[in-house]
């Protein structure tokens, strides 16, 4: 399951509990005695939220998202710079199976360098900023061809602004 | 003292200023809600639109959607302070002056000039637009946000002094006597107040930010080799455009914290722990931009960390107090009143509670890499914004009518909810499922994959219009109603 199915899904049932409390409230806002919830209550929930966010931001920050492995082993670089409105990579064929680092650049304005697969599926991005290098690291695991998008809005053409390469097995 | 229902019949001390500013409010949200339906409509291919229209579309209904908010919340602000402190009068419509100026320049900008940059003017694209508007157009955008953050600016200093002479300075207003333990409840001020100090202080940081920002972009337009750093100006935009929009949100709900008592029979009270909430606000909406910077991997490491983590705890006053509270406010309630003014209003915190959920999950740096600028976040954003804080300013629109509530009304405001429910739900939820399809936001052409879900979109939206327009109508006809008497 892609990432963004099971955001997708983690969203939607915590945003109906949320709603669900609501609608449950109004309902009993007409009733006498429908038991509203003490102060004890509101405590435990800070703590049980507080808790949930020590154990969440732990597991997703470790390892570091961005981190950029040391290339220790086989690994590859490429070069990708944005200009209104196109992007220039500076190699057509990247390894499989291997970190690969983007160094993310721009010529004019600010573009969002963006990596879709096959089935037009995000798989990272970074921003592309003047002045700066954004760096942004990927292992793929499926060979086939790649679709660059801009993730940043960078004026009349920012939608039509794609490129593609090819990731294949690196003999 | 005077009791809940006489309090609801004393107008606010611009009881006049704030209904027409409402109106106007209210008529520009819809036309804004047009322009919305236009770009959804055209992501859909159900209409033919020019990608430069689009983008002149979207710049004027980000930022006249993030401004009439603001105009909103403000509103909001003045009237319900008109309670506590005597606010001069004239700074009001200096506000009102300086905003509309604004107004008439970011929309020349757009439609004359061709201004299609968007509201969040990224550096350096207001001076690089490819050919498409010229250094003037984007000069005039430019300035008509200065308009708008020194009406800003005018209206806190004043509200701001006046809290700090009437309760004791910075800390009395926000109530840190009973923070520390030292002062009790029954002495703090009201939970509006504590509200309305914490904005004041940081939206007018927010606001100078801004300013500072648009100077130097201002200046670069024409001294090019006025140089100014990329990641700077982003910082401090997204800085000033987070604090913004948020504090139009935390301005609105002051209308709960002093409304929804009136059908409650409740007062809302400022305990220790609503106090220690808003200062936690405070400090939170100003520390937690860095969560729209997490794709910038040169951004130090640890201001990434903190971007995802208060993007969190923002969360924790938001849902522990302002809507627990509610939650039992309404539970206690034997006979609780509803007309749409307290059902928007309920509404109101509702939508922003349960868009802080996406918003949240969004703010997470790993997440983020796949969501980030795709339609996930106009999803969350439109659900704390269409459900949330224009849901409570409607809210008070119709409180401030009074209630001519015969059946017939009845039925109607029944119908203009339930449009306006139901098509916000679908129409966000719609922004959604495209993000978790990876649909990127602002893109004036979409692929043929994805334009069935723009399709039912935008019928959604016609709802919300529809809604809207009806709570608008009904609007006008209660100050017609309320002139005659
Ligand atoms: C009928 C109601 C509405 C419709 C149909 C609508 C539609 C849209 C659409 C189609 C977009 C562009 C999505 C994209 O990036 O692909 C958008 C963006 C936006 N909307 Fe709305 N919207 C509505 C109500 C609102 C309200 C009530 C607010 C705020 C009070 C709001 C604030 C914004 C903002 C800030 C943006 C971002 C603009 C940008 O990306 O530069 N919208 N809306
Ligand atoms: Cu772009």
């Amino acid at each position: 399951m892609p990432i963004q199915s099971g955001v997708l899904l983690i969203s939607l049932v915590l945003m109906a509990v949320v709603a669900g409390f609501f609608i449950s409230a109004v309902r009993a806002s007409r009733k006498p005695d429908t038991g509203a919830p003490r102060e004890a209550v509101r405590t435990r929930f800070i703590y049980a939220l507080l808790a949930v966010g020590v154990i969440v931001t732990a597991v997703s920050l470790r390892p570091w998202p961005h981190a950029i492995s040391a290339a220790n082993g086989p690994s590859a670089t490429v070069n990708v710079t944005g200009a209104m409105w196109y992007w220039e990579i500076d190699r057509a064929t990247v390894p499989l199976g291997v970190p690969v680092t983007f160094n993310a650049r721009t010529t004019d304005v600010t573009h969002g360098f963006g990596v879709m697969d096959s089935q037009d599926r995000l798989l990272f991005q970074t921003q592309a900023m003047p002045g700066y290098v954004n760096q942004v690291e990927h292992v793929f695991r499926q060979p086939g061809v790649y679709r660059v998008v801009c993730m940043e809005y960078c004026g009349v053409a920012h939608h039509a602004m794609t490129n593609e390469f090819t990731v294949a097995a690196a003999n | 003292m005077m009791d809940n229902n006489s309090a609801q019949r004393l107008p606010g001390p611009q009881a006049g200023a704030v209904k027409f500013t409402m109106l106007l409010a209210g008529v520009v949200l819809l036309l804004m809600m047009i322009f919305g339906f236009v770009m959804r409509a055209a992501q859909g291919n159900l209409i033919d639109l020019d990608p430069a229209m689009f983008y002149q579309l979207l710049t004027a209904h980000g930022a006249g959607m993030v401004g009439t908010a603001g105009l909103t919340g403000a509103a909001i602000l003045w009237y319900f302070m008109g309670r506590y402190v005597p606010l001069a009068r004239g700074v009001f419509w200096a506000f009102l002056g300086l905003f509309l100026l604004g107004v008439v320049l970011i929309l020349g900008a757009i439609f004359i000039g061709g201004y299609g940059g968007a509201w969040t003017f990224l550096f350096p694209l207001p001076a690089n637009s490819g050919g498409v508007w010229g250094t003037d157009a984007a000069a005039a955008f430019l300035l008509g946000y200065v308009a708008i953050g020194v009406a800003f600016l005018l209206l806190y200093l004043e509200v701001g002094r006046k809290l700090i002479a009437a309760y004791g300075g910075i800390g009395g207003a926000l109530a840190w006597p009973l923070v520390m333990s030292k002062g009790a409840a029954e002495n703090a001020p009201p939970p509006a107040v504590v509200a309305a100090m914490a904005t004041t202080i940081f939206n007018t940081i927010g606001t100078v930010v801004g300013a500072a920002v648009l100077a130097s972009s201002l200046v670069n337009l024409y001294f090019p080799e006025f140089k100014v750093d990329a990641l700077l100006a982003k910082n401090m935009i997204y800085f000033f455009g987070h604090v913004f929009i948020n504090a139009s949100i935390y301005m609105a709900v002051i209308a709960v914290y002093e409304i929804i008592p009136e059908y409650t029979g409740t007062p809302w009270k400022t305990s220790r722990i609503f106090a220690v909430a808003w200062s936690l606000v405070l400090l939170f909406v100003m520390a937690v931009y860095p969560h729209h910077l997490l794709q910038d991997t040169v951004m130090p490491a640890w201001s990434l960390a903190m971007g995802q983590i208060v993007s969190y705890l923002s969360g924790i006053p938001l849902l522990t107090v302002t809507a627990f509270s509610l939650i039992v406010y309404l539970r206690k309630a034997d006979a609780m009143r509803w007309d749409l003014a307290s059902a928007l209003l309920v509404l109101g915190v509702a939508g922003w509670s349960v868009g802080s959920v996406p918003a949240i999950i969004d703010g997470m740096i790993s997440v983020n890499k796949v969501m980030h600028n795709t339609q996930w976040v106009p999803g969350h954003f439109h659900i704390y914004l269409i459900l949330g804080e224009v849901a409570m300013a409607f809210g008070f629109m119709m409180w401030l009518i009074g209630k001519p509530e015969h059946k017939a009304a009845g039925g109607f405001n029944w119908a203009a909810f339930s449009a306006y429910v139901l098509g916000g739900t679908g129409f966000t939820l719609m922004f959604l499922v495209s993000g978790a399809l990876s649909v990127p936001r602002r893109w004036a052409v979409h692929a043929p994959e994805w334009v069935l879900q723009s399709q039912i979109a935008t019928g959604f939206a016609l709802l919300v219009i529809v809604g809207a327009a009806m709570f608008v109508l009904r609007y006008l006809l209660g100050l017609k109603h309320s002139a005659g008497r």
